[in-house]
């Protein structure tokens, strides 16, 4: 096909959503709803599928849009943003599809009408940022895609909903203002200059100024990626929004904090050094380890997913600070393929996470709560539904043969094989990533078992789970795709892999497609071919060694006395293991009551518990913060005394201090 | 060819002695505390029981109990169909990468996490709590533990780990294996970890998962933990004496091979039972003590490969 007609194609999908946002907006209040997340899910969907004819087709550069007086440089799309821009418009399409059911059940909570339009902005801002090549349309369409997902965490007007986007707008406004400074000092002020350009300039600065502006956009992408210690707003915003959004938000909005921090680190700023990676690795480390305890002992369904996001993201900059690592220790090969993994990660990543944020939106439906604890029994009342989220919890725990675990075995392969090799410095480096991320690993299954085992399995603690129905197919069927997709990116990880040109990683020749890590080779394949065929062969010989039909059902083992779904452990009791040997860290209040009913007996007691969890970066890091900025402003109050003159004065001192320090 | 038959060779004869293994470590301790105990060979009997009886299915479950029993025991066969146990340079070998392993064994523990928690009753769900804390926080020490064994040998699937680790010419290893004990004993819930041989709620873990499950689908869970106690002996043996196994699909080695698996489940089993009988079990809520010993006896293997290949 013709590139120019394709190029079209990708614009088309921008303007699509442009247009929806405008129909919805001066439409009928929330009439064309269908209509518009219609047009919505195909102009989406026909840019993933463009992005992926670009993947595909071998080239390395597409100019979509031309006009220099706009953003001064054109609007491209290269192979790393393609990569990106498939991902977006997949999620974005599929959540549309969703949206269509979704939105009716909740009718009278959102206003469908600016729900449509700032969803179709929210994904028109996304697009724009992977098309940028100037810090001007890059920060514009940066600015769109997170002022709409701000008015999107507070579609449901309720309190809780208003301050999660209040913190959210501060958080995501100090990152832009650290990307603003970054910009500004790499391209001298003139916003106009092409990326390409940028990165010129920036080998002619000396290398503090380049360190200084690295942590500028550190802090700016970091925050938005939801990094410990600038994670503290993703929980909570995250949650708030409505499903598809959360999906949207989750799955692909913290992957452009991804892509902008690659196209920083990788195209305009020179290596930036083993200082600077270490800080990387550092930050993703610690995001990986909260996230990961929190989302075990987290018992809200939506924020266990929100805290896992941030696990994610961990791991990913992990992965990524590794390769800048790996790169400022001359192992090049390493550094290579530990970006390779980081992105696999991140396809994973984008697939499961929307799934199960999508699957929460159904869980949450059921038992009108997003507390776990109100859940249980939907695997018996939705059996489909309950296999797709399955294949989605398994996939977020990189178990084999799913799909994150291809990107941590490319990883853990290659850093173990450097192992031995390294000086001492990167042995100790790479010997501490490699336990925690075991470990991080281990708390990711339990969390990801507790949000399955505790909602799906077992009796409904509420009697809304008791009469819940399957969901509409439009509701689910994205959420089958999303599961598909992840089982798919797991077979074919070395065929993708190809795709994004890491070459080095991967053979591919049909069925004999191997992952290559260090000389090792695996055939993604053949792993689970092998899984299912020890599990059909079991299945099979049962069938010959006993009577299928021989069973009876009856209730649980019981003791004697009648059993409740009130007896069965919850999501806290199921994490109370976990929150027990972390306590150090996490430092949860619990607390027992007891009160005597029987005078003569203590033993006979009702006892009342309460748990609370509380965050230690929010109590020890932006509590203290408040305060002092309270304290400081009520001391400044005082020059409100109203006398003009003074306030003249004031406004005298400011100008000539402002323009001393600009001269 | 060969290597097809090597891993048949090997799959027949793990499978084939698994319960036994179970009822000899029974004997033994029924002997060292001075009871007689029933025949090793009771196991089979139980299994053979087991699959003959009507099953009771609780009202409570859904489709995923009915598949827990299918994932656990065919994920223990994968594992024996991949890990050097009888022969080296199965057909399978090359899928042994440690990682894999790992990955593995904690897919058959999820799944049977989900079976417990599926009973809807409290015995199920605190099985399957502390089963889950286990499986994650032994994950360190398993990666850490083949990361040593991969250091030292250059290799990263199990089979080419065992055949170039040689003990006494690297006595790195020595912390590695004693991990790897440890580990085994985490895994395969035996004392201090879990007390097999009761049901007791204070101190089961994996009974108490099984509790609602019955007939054809007790007998694959428990076969299926007969398997995994018996991988876990043999590589606990392997790894110590690298020369038992076969290597070629000669007669003798095979039977030389075969002889030795017998050997090996037998002392394995004995001193098994020589440790639960000497050794009381551990509190669970100190089970996170024992772990991180596991991981720091790890760790110091590592560090103890890494130092012995830069001197």
């Amino acid at each position: 096909m013709d590139i120019n007609f394709m190029a079209s194609v990708i614009l088309f999908s921008l303007i699509g959503s442009l247009i929806s946002a405008f129909f919805s907006f001066v439409g009928k209040e929330g009439k064309q709803h269908k209509a518009i997340m219609i047009f919505l899910a195909l102009s989406t969907g026909v840019g993933a599928v463009a992005g992926m004819f670009f993947l595909l087709s071998g080239q390395t550069q597409w100019v979509i849009f031309q006009s220099s007086w706009i953003f001064g440089a054109p609007l491209i799309l290269q192979t790393l943003s393609a990569l990106f821009f498939v991902l977006l418009n997949t999620v974005a399409c599929l959540a549309s599809i969703y949206a269509i059911q979704y939105v009716e059940q909740y009718r009278n909570i959102y206003n469908v009408k600016t729900l449509d339009s700032l969803m179709a902005i929210f994904i028109f801002g996304m697009q724009g940022v992977l098309l940028s090549a100037t810090p001007f349309s890059f920060l514009l369409f940066w600015e769109i895609m997170s002022l709409s997902s701000f008015f999107l965490v507070m579609a449901d007007k309720e309190i809780a909903s208003i301050r999660a986007a209040l913190f959210y707008l501060i958080m995501t406004h100090l990152g832009a203002g650290a990307l603003l400074a970054g910009f500004m000092i790499l391209s001298n002020g003139s916003f106009l200059e092409s990326f390409t350009r940028l990165a010129f300039i920036a080998q002619q600065l000396p290398p503090q100024t380049l360190f200084g502006v690295f942590l500028l956009f550190l802090f700016g992408f970091g925050s938005k990626a939801g990094l410990v210690p600038f994670h503290v707003w993703l929980p909570e915003a995250h949650p708030q929004a409505p499903s598809h959004i959360s999906a949207l938000m989750s799955g692909v909005m913290l992957k452009m904090a991804l892509y902008g921090f690659f196209v920083l680190t990788l195209t305009i700023l020179p290596p930036i050094g083993m200082v600077a990676s270490m800080i990387v690795i550092a930050l993703g480390l610690l995001s990986a380890f909260f996230g990961v305890l929190y989302a075990v002992i987290e018992r809200d369904v939506k924020r266990v997913l929100a805290f896992s996001s941030i696990e994610n993201m961990g791991i990913i900059f992990t992965m990524v600070g590794v390769a800048f690592f790996a790169q400022s220790q001359n192992l090049i090969a390493f550094s290579h393929a530990a970006i390779g993994a980081a992105l696999l990660f991140a396809i994973a990543h984008a697939f499961f996470k929307s799934g199960l944020f999508m699957g929460a939106g159904v869980m949450v439906h059921a038992a009108h709560t997003r507390s776990l604890e109100a859940m249980g029994g939907l695997a018996k009342r939705m059996p489909l539904f309950s296999g797709a989220m399955l294949i989605l919890a398994l996939s977020a725990a990189a178990l084999p043969p799913f799909s994150a675990f291809a990107a941590e075995w490319i990883f853990i392969q290659n850093l173990v094989s450097e192992l031995s090799a390294a000086s001492l410095l990167v042995q100790g480096v790479f010997v501490l990533i490699l336990t925690l991320v075991a470990l991080v690993g281990g708390l990711a299954l339990f969390a990801m078992i507790k949000l399955f085992g505790i909602g799906f399995l077992g009796e409904p603690r509420s009697e809304h789970v008791e009469h819940a129905d399957v969901p509409g197919n439009l509701i689910s069927v994205p959420i089958y795709i999303l599961a598909g997709l992840s089982v798919v990116v797991a077979f074919c990880a070395p065929w993708v892999l190809r795709v994004i040109k890491f070459n080095d990683l991967s053979t591919a020749d049909g069925l004999q497609s191997n992952l290559i890590a260090s000389g090792a080779a695996l055939n993604p394949l053949y792993l689970f071919l092998a899984l299912v065929i020890a599990i059909a062969a079991v299945f099979v010989l049962r069938r010959f060694l006993s009577d299928v039909k021989n069973e009876r059902p009856y209730h649980t083992w019981d003791c004697g006395q009648p059993i409740t779904s009130g007896m069965e452990y919850t999501a806290t009791a199921f994490s109370s293991p976990i929150r027990f040997f972390f306590r150090m860290i996490t430092r949860s209040g619990k607390i027992v009551t007891v009160t005597p009913i029987v005078e003569t007996n203590t033993w006979i007691a009702s006892r009342v518990f309460s748990l609370e969890l509380r965050q230690i970066w929010y109590d020890w890091f932006y509590v203290p913060i408040t305060k002092i900025f309270l304290r400081a402003s009520t001391a400044i109050r005082r020059l409100q005394n109203g006398v003009i003159q003074f306030y003249i004065a004031l406004i005298f001192i400011a100008l000539v201090l402002t323009l001393t320090i600009a001269i | 060819m060969n290597a097809f038959l090597l891993t048949g060779i090997q799959i027949v004869a793990v499978l084939g002695i698994s319960p036994f293994t179970v009822g000899l470590v029974r004997m033994f301790k029924a002997r060292l505390q001075g009871r007689h105990g029933a025949s090793p060979f009771l196991p089979y009997i139980t299994i053979a029981t087991l699959l003959k009886k009507q099953m009771v299915i609780s009202k409570s479950t859904s489709w995923v109990f009915k598949i827990v029993p299918f994932v656990v025991l065919g994920s223990t066969i994968f594992l024996v169909c991949v890990l050097p146990l009888v022969v080296f340079g199965g057909m399978f070998a090359s899928l042994g990468h440690f990682i894999i392993i790992a990955g593995v064994l904690a897919l058959g523990a999820v799944f049977l996490v989900m079976g417990g928690l599926e009973s809807a009753s409290a015995f199920g769900g605190m099985g399957a709590s502390r089963e889950m804390t286990l499986a994650s926080l032994v994950e360190p020490a398993v990666i850490t533990t083949f990361a040593t064994f991969a250091v030292v040998t250059g290799a990263f699937t199990i089979d080419a780990m065992f055949q170039g680790a040689h003990i006494l010419t690297s006595p790195a290893l020595v912390p590695a294996v004693a991990a790897l004990i440890m580990i085994a004993l985490a895994e395969n819930a035996r004392y201090p970890v879990d007390n097999p041989a009761t049901h007791l709620e204070l101190t089961m873990v994996h009974e108490a998962m099984v509790l609602e499950y019955s007939g054809p689908y007790l007998a694959l869970l428990e076969y299926a933990s007969a398997i995994k106690l018996t991988i876990f002996s043999l590589l606990v043996a392997n790894v110590l004496f690298p020369l038992t196994l076969a290597s070629n699909l000669s007669a003798a080695a095979i039977a030389i091979a075969l002889g030795f698996v017998v050997v090996k489940i037998v002392i394995v089993s004995f001193s098994l039972a020589l440790l639960e009988s000497v050794i009381a079990k551990m509190r669970f809520y100190r089970m996170h003590e024992f772990l991180t010993i596991a991981f720091f006896i790890a760790l110091s293997g590592l560090v103890f490969a890494l130092m012995s290949i830069s001197l």
